[in-house]
């Protein structure tokens, strides 16, 4: 019998057996090799707190103390699992974070899924669908809730209300103080000189490019609109690098 | 006129079925481009249409437009290398013209083809793009076109 802990028995019942483990094992570490990790996890000794103020964890087969038991075991398999599926339930609300251990699988989840976005995982793709309105107005805007969301289609679950709410938004809006500038397509008022520093931030960051992987039809909007500003400001969008 | 499951496939234009757009040939090579009525079903209630300026060159498969819905945005790619001759205005103004009227008041661009024999050579006609337009309904768990009131689609 193997005595490489990630061959033991123990997991001969994990989902995903299609997937090899170098795979799952690259993932892992590159969560690992994150920055921040170090400082999210110091070991759990099982006590349920985050579990028990856990939001997420009262309506979903959801648990952050399965994240920080299966990193701090290196559960390669298991946080297979997590990081195409669970990872997408947590509300990233940080309750978890009263952890008497200091741990934060909030912390780990957020690692982990930008891990998953990375890498294109179509679990990310999947997750993220329903948002790219949400990324086209972040990235383009630098806002994200903007009064014309307010949409049926966008919002079911409100019932008839949103219907006469999105028919009369110009009116509503203007219920609302003027330091908006009752603005319908954005938050608040977006000057041009603060959405060129905004497409720099995403473009040096590597945001931009995370984008590629997880929705290309919204990179390819956002490529435009970025690379138009940017030029008319005078920066090459395909060396933008040069400008450091 | 061809029907998919309430989606009409009109006989006298061409499509691009990956796309989900239709084109009108409008002679000396400047071609009429639009969303289907499968691409109006999917997006839902249209709230904005940002289409690129006349005279603007766009690569094939690049985004010459902008489709806003309450739901999603997403980019109306180029079929062809081409130039925009002119653009809708009036959808500009009142984007929910893509889903009252998809084949008609409801066009975005008129486009030229950088070649326009490749170009023509690209597009399939109504019955030939059904089979294709019918996979692309299955693989987006599309079941039936949805009409918003006053949509001028039969």
């Amino acid at each position: 019998m193997s005595t490489d802990p990630r061959k033991l028995p123990i997991h001969a019942d994990a989902r995903h057996a299609d997937v090899p483990l170098e795979e799952k094992q690259r993932l892992f570490d590159e969560v690992v090799a994150d920055t921040r990790y170090h400082d999210t996890l110091y070991g759990c000794y099982e006590c349920g707190i985050c579990v028990a103020a856990c939001p997420s964890a009262r309506f979903y087969d959801f648990s952050p103390r399965v994240f920080a038991q299966t990193l701090a075991r290196k559960d390669v398999h298991g946080f297979y699992e997590l990081l195409v599926d669970s990872v997408w339930d947590c509300s990233q609300c940080f309750s978890c974070t009263r952890c008497p251990r200091q741990n934060s699988p909030g912390g780990l989840i957020t690692i982990m899924r930008e891990v998953a976005v990375n890498n294109g995982l179509q679990s990310a793709k999947d997750a993220l669908a329903a948002y790219s309105r949400v990324i086209y107005k972040v990235m383009s805007t630098g806002t994200q809730v903007s009064p014309d969301m307010l949409q049926p289609d966008f919002f079911p679950d409100w019932g008839p209300d949103v219907q006469a709410v999105s028919d009369n938004l110009e009116t509503w809006r203007r219920a609302i103080p003027t330091e908006t500038l009752h603005t319908l397509e954005l938050a608040w008022d977006v000057s041009e000189k603060t959405r060129v520093e905004l497409f720099l931030i995403w473009k040096l960051t590597g945001n931009f490019d995370m984008i590629e992987k997880i929705d290309e039809s919204s990179y390819l909007i956002l490529e435009e609109i970025m690379e138009e500003l940017l030029e008319e400001h005078g920066y090459d969008f395909d060396d933008i690098e040069s400008i450091i | 006129m061809p029907s998919i499951a309430n989606c009409s496939i009109p006989d006298d234009l061409f499509y691009h079925v990956e796309n989900n757009t239709w084109l009108r040939d409008c002679g000396n090579d400047v071609f009429e481009l639009g969303m289907t009525d499968i691409a109006q079903s999917l997006a839902g209630a249209v709230i904005h249409c940002r289409i690129k300026k006349a005279g603007k060159g766009v690569k094939e498969g690049k985004s010459l437009a902008t489709v806003e819905s309450g739901k999603w945005v997403g980019p109306v790619k180029a079929p062809f290398a081409c130039e925009i001759v002119e653009r809708n205005e009036a959808v500009e103004q009142d984007a929910s013209l893509l889903n009252k009227s998809p084949y008609e008041r409801g066009w975005i661009a008129r486009i030229k083809p950088a070649d326009p024999a490749a170009a023509r050579a690209s597009l399939l006609d109504a019955a030939s793009a059904v089979p294709g337009f019918e996979e692309y309904m299955k693989q987006h768990g599309i079941t039936e076109c949805t009409h918003c009131e006053g949509c001028d689609l039969p």
